[in-house]
Order: structure tokens, then sequence, then C-alpha cells
């Protein structure tokens, strides 16, 4: 525990002097620079949530979810499809809900749809290859990936959809910043999903077995331990938070396209193995240093950059820290 | 055992088999060298008489994919008009008739295929094979081994060159088959052979088809951005295998700002850095307004012809299988299956597998900078997720570890992409779904761990009668 | 001089003490031994000798030169070959496969011989495949040669990886419980080989071992080591009646 305890406050105190060198260096107004502050936190709160589900995969089945980036799209879609389908039953008059009700049955139901997404990805092309190689898991991640952006495009047609506004933009202005509501809420809510989530795998008796299969899964299982509940379990917890940032970055940027979950999956899960492996403030922390590398870098360079200097800074990264932030030196078991 | 529900009685099983094999024995009489006659002919049949037996058979023109398109498409069309008319029986009516002159092609497309590859192909080498097996024989007795393989490489290349000489599209399809193969096998040197999974392909190929295409477009075209040719341009096709290798070690370079960092340390490292330098390598292309950034990189001379991609393709083959074979390649196995008990049996793991991965991305930026100029055009957008997809799909799709294997999957996928074209958007729910049948089936791919000698390839098949006496013979 | 000399080595696992002044002089030729309870350390000093762990004090010196810091594979091929407790094939290669790679330190033909298939490579090829034949037959199991070790019997994959050993030509064999789960039949037969090979070869072998009967019929001296020290060393005889050993094995208030 005091272990635990120093290196959160190390790497707090990090993350101050990092932000504090680039607020110097890039000589930007303190107004701006905490104009932007902002919106990391926002744009890093989509990658947290996202490298969350990779990392909990990766943590405890020792599996990349190549599909998770797509499972985040769907569930941003499922989103979609709910809010739009109540306000359209309240527009008629059926059941006409108060925005911020639509916006909660929106999320849970989102959440609650996305797992069985995700446990079904589980069971159709990952549990049968589990005595395979790993690398041969890994192609049906791609591939299933690969039909959930085809089968989306198929079904739903090449058109962007715009998420419905369910909540009315306030924009405060504290001195020189504007702060929105939309923003405050993601931002809360993703921090407020992320200690939930905190809570679960350390007090629970489920989240308790996660953990030992993270430690051992070849052992644990032969205790008792139910391994295909606890990898559906873990498949499902991940979707649902990737449903979670899904609807986020539909209230946040309105669009949404089948392709959505490339652009933003595959950072996140450079995120998640960036935070060590299987662990959840790792991947956290990485996801909103990642949001904070971005957003300054298309402050202060060209925005095109963006992509070169982040994985460049992340490949530095790992170069001087082979296993991530929290992650633990450990010899893969190469099941070829 | 009970055999239920079937209709065939066990003797007329038996007699099925009875025929069978002796089909399959006529078969195994022939050598490589007969079935490459075989089809050498076929093809010819195809360049002679291929348009007038096409319109004979009311065809529109000569099959292009030996008419697996023709077969399909029609069975694809009825499939989504059932689906998308499911309700509505006049518009499925409709919508079938539309499809029936379609269907009509298919007993046309049949008889092409067997009267121009099939039967010619069959009957040639069946008679040819007592004067090939003796000249298979004479040519392993009398010569080095690399007589006849050269001999055969010919055969088969004037094989391809044939049919691909019929239209344009078949010259495009063989070449991007044997770029694939280039990518496949070079990819498999590191998922397969070193047991490391490796995401970084794309980028290799990218690094190396930029590389080659500025070369070649500084010294040899006149271009806008670069300016008039430094060379004369006559020279030039002369000067494109040293451009191709130049491409090659640039991305070798670019291997090794991978390999540094992930080798240190056994694991995953590989597969996260080499995705990172998959963005990395995009995205500065992106950002290179002299290569013309997110627009893409033009006149790149098509120097890449058939014989010129056969040649390079035959190469790395044979170098990659030379390499595999020996005890210096065969260390990268040895790495991977225990990199311990590798160490203290003298290999020198670290060096292993920086040998191996180089020489993987080496030769994925010869097959970029081939593709360069096959298309003429490249933009950075080709080289990303998608691209890794298809390639690794190759990999496992024909087996890891297996020279075979590679050539197979490469073959197979692409294939597959062609034949399947006509579903449109659905193309990429079908193969995945095919793909993922097949990693459950058969995580390590179809040939996985399957060397085959060339040696065994070009030898002479003796007639039934005698192989008996033989051992290992007629597997 | 000796062959191999260990001098005052010890090793930490972090806070651990995993060996203490470990001291020890092998001549060319001799079968030492060394025995102790689990956990004692003994493989650890396997490990430490050959370059897997690098001491935090002393000295290893193999005919005159200070092995320290060296790789693993660098001392592989000066000269000490060994087997592991849990066999560590390569499970997808051949027995014949496997005896050839342990030559890969002395292949001459390097990478252009690998990627050309020059005439030198095919002769140099043909040289080593010869020479592991021999030493299959030697051991024999050359009649598995080209089978994939995962397909074999556990006594045949001991052999296999013995072979392997004796194929990078040590001048030094570390054999780590070379006996371990194998039944009497196969026990007698190794016993055999390892005779075999010190009287044929006529190298030094320093190995691992439980079972009492194998380590007092092949050693010639034995070191007895507890909690990363040697508590005894000596010939069998000597081994056999020290109090010190029986203490170790027993426990200090062992059944009487």
């Amino acid at each position: 525990m005091g272990r635990r305890l120093k290196i959160v406050i190390f790497s707090l105190v990090g993350v101050t002097l990092v932000v504090a060198f680039i607020f110097l260096a890039s000589g930007m107004s303190p107004a701006s620079f905490f104009q932007h502050l902002l919106n990391a936190l926002q744009w890093g709160s989509f990658y947290a949530l996202i490298a969350l589900g990779y990392s909990m995969v990766y943590g405890v089945l020792m599996l990349f979810n190549f599909a998770h980036g797509d499972i985040f799209m769907v569930g941003a879609y499922i989103g979609w499809g709910i809010a739009t389908g109540l306000v359209a039953l309240g527009m008629r008059g059926i059941l006409p809900l108060p925005n911020w009700l639509i916006l909660v049955l929106t999320i849970l139901l989102a959440m609650f749809f996305t797992s069985f997404v995700g446990m079904l990805v589980e069971r159709v092309g990952y549990r049968p290859l589990r005595e395979a190689p790993r690398a041969s898991a890994a192609i049906t991640g791609l591939m299933i990936g690969i039909i959930l952006e085809t089968g989306n495009l198929a079904l739903l047609g090449a058109q962007r959809r715009n998420f419905p506004s369910l909540i009315k933009t306030q924009t405060y202005h504290l001195g020189p910043v504007t702060v929105t509501n939309v923003k405050i809420m993601i931002v809360f809510l993703s921090l407020l999903l992320m200690f939930g989530l905190h809570q679960f795998v350390r007090r629970t008796k489920w989240g308790m077995a996660m953990r030992a299969m993270a430690y051992d899964f070849v052992v644990v299982p032969l205790m008792g331990v139910p391994m295909n509940t606890i990898a559906a379990l873990t498949f499902g917890l991940g979707s649902a938070l990737a449903a979670a940032a899904g609807i986020f970055f539909g209230i946040a940027y309105p669009v949404l396209e089948p392709y959505m979950g490339i652009l933003v999956g595959w950072k996140a899960f450079v995120a998640a193995i960036l935070g060590g492996r299987g662990s959840i403030l790792g991947a956290a922390l990485a996801g909103f240093l990642l949001g904070f590398i971005e957003i300054f870098v298309a402050a202060i360079f060209p925005s095109t950059l963006r992509d070169v200097i982040a994985y460049s800074i992340i490949l530095l990264i790992l170069t001087f820290r082979p296993h991530g932030f929290f992650g633990e030196p450990y010899s893969a078991r190469l099941r070829l | 055992m009970e055999v239920r529900g079937s209709t065939v009685s066990p003797a007329e099983t038996m007699a099925g088999n009875a025929l069978l094999d002796e089909v399959r024995a006529q078969l195994a009489q022939i050598p490589l060298l007969g079935w490459l006659c075989g089809t050498l002919l076929a093809t010819a049949v195809e360049q002679t008489v291929g348009e007038s037996l096409a319109k004979a058979l009311s065809l529109p023109a000569i099959p292009g994919l030996f008419g697996l398109r023709i077969i399909l498409s029609p069975l694809f069309e009825i499939l989504l008009a059932v689906i998308q008319y499911r309700r509505d029986i006049p518009g499925l009516v409709a919508s079938l008739k539309t499809i029936a002159p379609d269907l009509a092609l298919i007993p046309g497309a049949v008889a092409f295929i067997l009267l121009v590859y099939i039967l010619p192909t069959l009957i040639v080498a069946r008679l040819s094979a007592p004067l090939t097996n003796r000249l298979a024989k004479w040519l392993l007795d009398r010569f080095p081994l690399w007589v006849s393989l050269l001999l055969h490489l010919g055969l088969f290349y004037a094989t391809l060159h044939l049919w691909g000489d019929i239209s344009e599209y078949r010259m495009l399809i063989l070449r991007f088959i044997l770029i694939s193969i280039i990518l496949t096998l070079s990819l498999n040197l590191v998922n397969g052979y070193m047991g490391e999974f490796s995401c970084s392909h794309p980028g290799f190929m990218a690094m190396g088809a930029y590389a080659s295409s500025v070369l070649t477009v500084l010294f040899f075209v006149n271009d806008d951005v670069f300016g008039a040719p430094l060379l004369p341009p006559a020279i030039g096709p002369f000067m494109f295998p040293l451009a191709l290798i130049i491409g090659g070690l640039v991305a070798s370079v670019g291997a090794l700002a991978v390999a540094i960092p992930s080798f240190r340390t056994r694991g995953d490292y590989l597969a996260i850095i080499s995705l990172a330098f998959m963005f990395i390598v995009k995205s500065v292309i992106e950002n290179l307004e002299i290569i013309g950034g997110p627009r893409g990189f033009m006149n790149q001379p098509k120097w890449a012809n058939l014989p010129i991609v056969f040649a390079w393709t035959a190469i790395c083959v044979w170098m990659i299988y030379n390499f595999t074979r020996s005890t210096i390649g065969k260390a990268s196995c040895a790495v991977r299956d225990d990199e311990t008990a590798a160490g203290a049996m003298t290999i020198n793991t670290r060096r292993t597998k920086m040998v191996t991965f180089l020489f993987a991305a080496f030769w994925a930026g010869v097959a970029g900078g081939l593709f360069a100029h096959v298309m003429g055009y490249i933009n950075p957008g080709t080289f990303g997720v998608l691209k890794l997809s298809e390639v690794l799909a190759m990999v496992y799709l024909g087996g890891l570890n297996s020279v075979v294997g590679s050539i197979a999957g490469a073959l197979g996928l692409q294939l597959l992409m062609e034949v399947l074209r006509p579903l449109e958007l659905w193309k990429w729910i079908v193969i995945p779904i095919l793909l993922i049948v097949l990693m459950i089936r058969r995580p390590t791919g179809l040939i996985a761990f399957t060397e085959v000698k060339i040696e065994d390839l070009l030898r002479p098949r003796q007639t039934l009668r005698s192989s008996a006496q033989v051992p290992g013979e007629g597997r | 001089m000796p062959l191999l000399q260990v001098k005052n080595m010890t090793h930490f696992f972090g806070g651990l003490r995993a060996v203490h002044n470990y001291n020890l002089a092998i001549e060319p030729g001799q079968v030492r031994g060394l025995i102790g309870p689990n956990g004692a350390g003994k493989t650890t000093i396997f490990n430490l000798i050959t370059g897997i762990y690098r001491p935090t004090e002393g000295e290893i010196i193999l005919d005159g030169k200070n092995l320290v810091g060296f790789q693993p594979y660098e001392i592989a091929a000066m000269g000490i070959g060994r087997t592991f407790q849990n066999l560590r094939l390569w499970r997808h290669l051949t027995v014949l496969e496997h005896v050839k790679l342990a030559r890969y330190s002395k292949i001459r033909y390097g990478l252009i011989g690998a990627l050309f298939g020059t005439a030198e490579r095919y002769r140099e090829e043909a040289e080593i495949e010869e020479r592991a034949y021999r030493l299959l037959e030697m051991m024999g199991i050359h009649h598995v040669a080209n089978q994939v070790v995962i397909n074999l019997p556990y006594g045949t994959q001991r052999k296999v990886e013995m072979a392997r050993a004796l194929a990078s030509e040590p001048k030094l064999l570390l054999l780590d419980e070379p006996t371990a789960g194998m039944n009497p039949e196969e026990l007698t037969e190794m016993v055999q080989v390892i005779r075999q090979i010190r009287d044929e070869l006529g190298l030094a072998i320093f190995l691992i071992e439980h079972r009492m009967k194998v380590v007092m019929d092949l050693c010639e001296t034995i070191q007895t080591l507890d909690f990363g020290e040697v508590i005894a060393e000596g010939t069998p005889e000597e081994i056999r009646s020290n109090p010190r050993v029986i203490d170790a094995y027993l426990g200090k208030e062992g059944v009487a």
C-alpha cells in the first residue's frame, strides 16, 4: 500500500511538473493554457475509459483485444440509437421523458447492451482460442473489428450520424476561461466510472477473482475460479466502459462514423500498454497523459504533427520503462 | 460403425474410392515438370482459341479469374436479392429476372474452365509423364540443382506470362499476388519463425515504397517537385533494382529503431512498439510535403512489370528458403521455443533476433518499392491498419513457420478478395468470418510448420509399380 | 591448474542471499557432484556459472579466463555445456536440429552463406550433420533423428538434451538432475551414458542430483549445499557419514 501511494504521489508530481513545463515553454497565456487543460481532461477521459478495457483484458487473459476500439464505436452507436429512439418517442408524445432522464437511461442501457456485445466477442472470437497461440486470438480480434465496422456500414450506411443534443450547453465564464457544463459532466462521470471500477476490482469477490487470474491464469482456474465467467465479466466490464466513452464522445463531438473506433481505439490501446499490464490506475493515468500530449501538441505545433509526437513520446517512455508505468516485469508465457 | 442416413451403399463407396485411388495413382506419376508443361499448354490454348471459344460458349469475354466470378457473382446477387426483398415477392421475382442472364453464363464458364484449363493440363501432364520424369531425373543427375530449378521457374514464368497476357486486370492481380507473397513470407519470418508479433510491416513497406520512389523519380523522371531527371531515363530500368535494394535497406534501418528498444526484453513489447512505429511512419509521411504529404506521391515510372516482380519474388522465396533451412536461420526457431536454452547452446540470441527482423524488414521494403512501381502512385493511407490486417491474415491463413504456407496464404487471400469483389461491402464480413472459423479450427494456419524441400518438389515421380519398394515415395 | 575454478562466489536476489562464499575447483576429466535439499541454491550456482545470472561477488575462471560479465552464449561457446532441470527443448524442432544448433558458434559460413546457399555452406552443414549423427549414435538415439522432440518419450528427451549439450563440444558439462523423473530402466541407462561420456570424451562433469545412489556411483567428490553454503565436501563415503549432511536433509531434530 505504501509503495502504491508513493507511486501515485510521484506520478502526480511528475504530471504536474510536465504540465508546468509545457505551460512555461509554450509561452501560452494562463487563460488559454487552462482552456487547453480542460479540453485535455475531456479528451483524455475517452482514452482512459477505453484503455481500461484493453488493460483489463490484457491483464486477466494476456490477450490483445484488437476489437475493443470497435466495441467503443458500437457502444456509441447503441447509445445513439437509444437516445434517438427515446427522443423520437418523446416527440410523438408516447413516452415523454425529461432530457436528463433520457441521458441517464441512454448511458445505462448502452453500457448494459454493449457489455453483451463484448461478451459475445469473447465467446465467439476468443474463448475457442484460449489454448491456441495468443497471436491467433489477436487475428480473430482484428477480424471481429473489421466485421463490426463493415457490419455497421452495411446496416446503417456510410452517412455520419449526429448524436441528439440532450443537454443544453451552458457556458460559464470563469474569468477568461470558458467552461461548459458538458465538459464538466463528461470528466466527472468518467472519473466516477473509473472509481467505481476500481472499487469493484478491489472490494468484490469477482474483482478479486479477476486480480487472481491476472496473477496466474494457469493455476487460478484450478482453484475453483470459473475462468469463463471471469473472462466474460472482464470483457463485459471493459465494453461497458467503452460504451460510456462512446456516448461521451458522441455528446462532445456529435458526429459518429463507423471508423471512429480505429481513430481512438488504437491510441487507447497504446495508452493501456503504457499504463502497465492490467493496471487500472496505470491505464487511466496513461489515457489522461495521452490526452494531454495530444491536445498540447496540437496547440503548440501544427496539428498534423499530433500523431508523430504522441507516438514518439510513448515510444520513448516504453524504451525507458518497458513495462509501462505500473506494470511488473514478467516473462510472457508465449504459447506458440 | 453404423453409417446412418447414407444413401450410398458400402460397395458403391468402395468402388468410388477405388476410382479415386486410381485417379490419384495416375496423378502421382506426374512430376512437377509435367504439371508445368500442362499448365503452359493450357495457357497457350487460352491464348490461341480462348477468344473464339468464349464466344462460342456465349461468354462476353475470356473469364478473368478462372470463371470464379462468373459462377459466384449471380449466386451472391440472388442471395442479396433474397435478403433485400424478403417480403416483397414481385420485387424479388423482378430482380431475379435481371439476374437470370448472368445465371445463364455459368454453364459456359464451367465448360470454358474444363476445356481450356483442366482437360489440357491433365492430358498433357499425364501423357508427357514418362518423358518429363526422365527429363527431371536427367536434369537432377547430370546438372546441379539450380539448373533444374531455373528450368522449372522459366516454365512457370512462361505460364504466368501467357495467362496474364490476356488482360490488364490479370497482369495486375498477378503482380499483387507476387508482392503479397514477399510481404507474407517476410512477416512469417518474424511472427512464425521468430515467434514475436510484429505490427510494423506496413510501415516498413511504406518506407521502402517512398524511398525507392523518391530515388526513381528524382533520377529518372521529369517531375514538378523534383525537377528534371538527373540521369538519362534510358538507364533507369537497369538502376531500378538498386533503388529497390536501397528502399529495402531504408526499411531495415527503420527496423533497427524498432528492434533496439524491443528486443531487450521478451514479451509483447515488439507488438506495441512496432504498432506505434507503424503509426509514426504513416504520420511522418503525411507531414512531409515534399513527397506529397497526405495526398500521396505519384509519377513513379511503372517499371515493375511482371518479369521484374516475378524475379524479385523468386529471389525472395529462394533467400528466405535458404535462410530458414540453414542452422543460422533455425537459431531463430530455437530462440522462439526457448530463449534460455538457446543461449546455453552458444546461440547469440540478440543477434539472431536482430538479423531475422532486419532481414524481414528489408523484404517488406522491397515489396513496398515494387508496389509503388506497379501502381505509379502511393499514398500514406495505404500503409495503415487495414494493410496490417491484410498481411497478418495472409500469414495466419497460410500457416506459421512455413514457406509454402505463406505462398498459399498470400495467393489464397488475394484470390478470395478478388473473387468476392461482387459482394462489395459484404466481402469484408465474409472474409473475416472465414478467417475466424479457420483460426478456431487451425490456430496456426493451414500449412503450419511444414517444410517442402526443393529437391522433393523437383524430383521425378516413379511409376506406381516400382514406387512400392522406395520408402517415403508417394506419401 | 584446474579447468574451472570458482572463487568466493556470492549472489543476492534482492535482499535474499542465495549463494554465499562458494568455492569450486574441477580438474579435467573429473566428475563432481552437488547435492543439497530443495532450495539450497544448486541450480542458482549452475545459472551463475553459465552466465544467466551475474554473481554479486566472486570470480569464475575457466582455463584462466574470468567468465563474469560474459553473456550465456559466450560462456557456452568457451566450453561449458549444460542441461536443465526441467527439460528445455525446442518443441518444434527435430532431434537432429537440436544437435546441429548447438554448434551455432562454430559455424563459419556466416549470413552470406545462410542467405545465398553457397557451396561452403552445404559442405559445412553436411559436416555438422555428420558429427551430429555420430553423437546421436553414441547416445543411442539416432533412429529418432528426424522426429520432432515433443513427440518423444521422456527418457529420450533427456538424452536429446544431453546430446545437444555435448554437441557444443564443452570442456565442462553441467548436468542439472539428469535422472529426474526417470523410471529405473531409464535411470540405469542414463548412468551408463554419463559414464560413457566421461570415459570416451574425457570431459569434466559437474552434476546436481537428488538420487543418492546415482551420485555415489558416479562422483569422485561431492559438495553438499545448504542455504547457499557448502556444508560438506568430500568423497561419497565421507559425505554419507557426515552428520551435518544428515542434519541438512533430515532436520536438526531429525527422526532418529
